[in-house]
């Protein structure tokens, strides 16, 4: 996991016992906050939408600057997509709806799925610049882009110098 | 008609030919319907620009491509993943003779949409069927 790499852990640097149980607290609570993240992931995967109807698939990047979540929803309009920014969470739903045009067609296949569909991605609690969250909707996939927090980034600055 | 749960469905290898690009190929998810003379396929194609669709029909095997180009953002690695990324390819053998002068293709939103109307002689043979 990259958190170990971003809080080098030196014991001998630091000055004293309260030091030492802070900064092993912060880590801790560091390593169990991208544990959770994580997890968190794998349980929620598949779980939108009911049998047979529209259940988009997610990816998730990580990078210096913040994470992108991408949705695959071919043929939805951006207007059917609704996007929600919990607390530690983003929400991702809508309807996929049929073309009325396409009733009472005679289909010879019929494999696209259609519906209500609700996507709930896990996200750390502390980090994310909540005011700079932004999403497009292009070739029908819906990329959420959720950059880091100057403050960590500030913090993370301040361990480099230290390492050197 | 089969239901297909499979979101995306790798392509299976055809038997003597050998791929010129490297990556993913995924079947599309389609529906195919008729709509008055014409045949209406929609493929749900993700990702694809609209420029990088390539479809042939070759007597009545028509055949769909889209290639996707360079994904993900840059440095940034893949945290959690459900879906891969790469390449479309998909053929249909036509029933019926299409007018290949006459297709649509449009692109909207990750679907391909095709119109693919019949030919002359194919409506004159269907009327044909039906008086009698």
């Amino acid at each position: 996991m990259r958190v170990s790499d971003i809080v080098p852990w030196r014991q001998r640097e630091l000055s004293g016992e309260d030091d030492e149980r802070s900064t092993q607290s912060l880590r801790e609570e560091m390593n169990r906050l991208f544990q959770d993240f994580y997890r968190a992931f794998e349980l929620t995967a598949g779980e939108g939408g009911a049998m047979g109807t529209f259940n988009p698939s997610v990816n998730v990047s990580e990078g210096e600057d913040g994470y992108e979540a991408t949705i695959e929803l071919p043929g939805m309009d951006e207007e059917d997509i609704e996007l929600i920014l919990g607390r530690n969470s983003l929400t991702i739903r809508g309807e996929k709806r049929e073309d009325r045009e396409d009733e009472g067609k005679s289909f010879y296949r019929r494999e696209r799925s259609y519906g209500y569909f609700e996507r709930t991605i896990p996200l750390p609690t502390e980090g994310i610049d909540r005011d700079n969250v932004t999403a497009t909707f292009d070739r029908g996939v819906l990329t959420v882009t959720l950059p880091r927090r100057e403050q960590e980034a500030t913090e993370r600055r301040q361990i480099e110098v230290q390492m050197s | 008609m089969a239901e297909i749960d499979v979101q995306k469905q790798e392509a299976q290898e055809m038997e003597g030919t050998e791929r010129t690009r490297t990556g993913l190929v995924f079947v599309p998810s389609v529906d195919i319907y008729e709509s008055g003379d014409d045949v209406v396929l929609l493929a749900d194609m993700p990702g694809i620009d609209e420029n990088a669709i390539d479809i042939m029909l070759e007597k009545n095997i028509l055949t769909i491509r889209g290639f996707a180009g360079e994904g993900g953002r840059e440095g940034y690695g893949l945290a959690y993943s459900e879906y891969d990324t790469g390449d479309y390819e998909r053929t249909f053998a036509l029933s019926d003779e299409v007018d290949r002068n006459k297709i649509e293709a449009t692109m909207k939103n990750g679907v391909l949409k095709l119109i693919l109307p019949r030919a002359e002689e194919a409506r004159t043979r269907r009327i044909e069927v039906t008086a009698g």
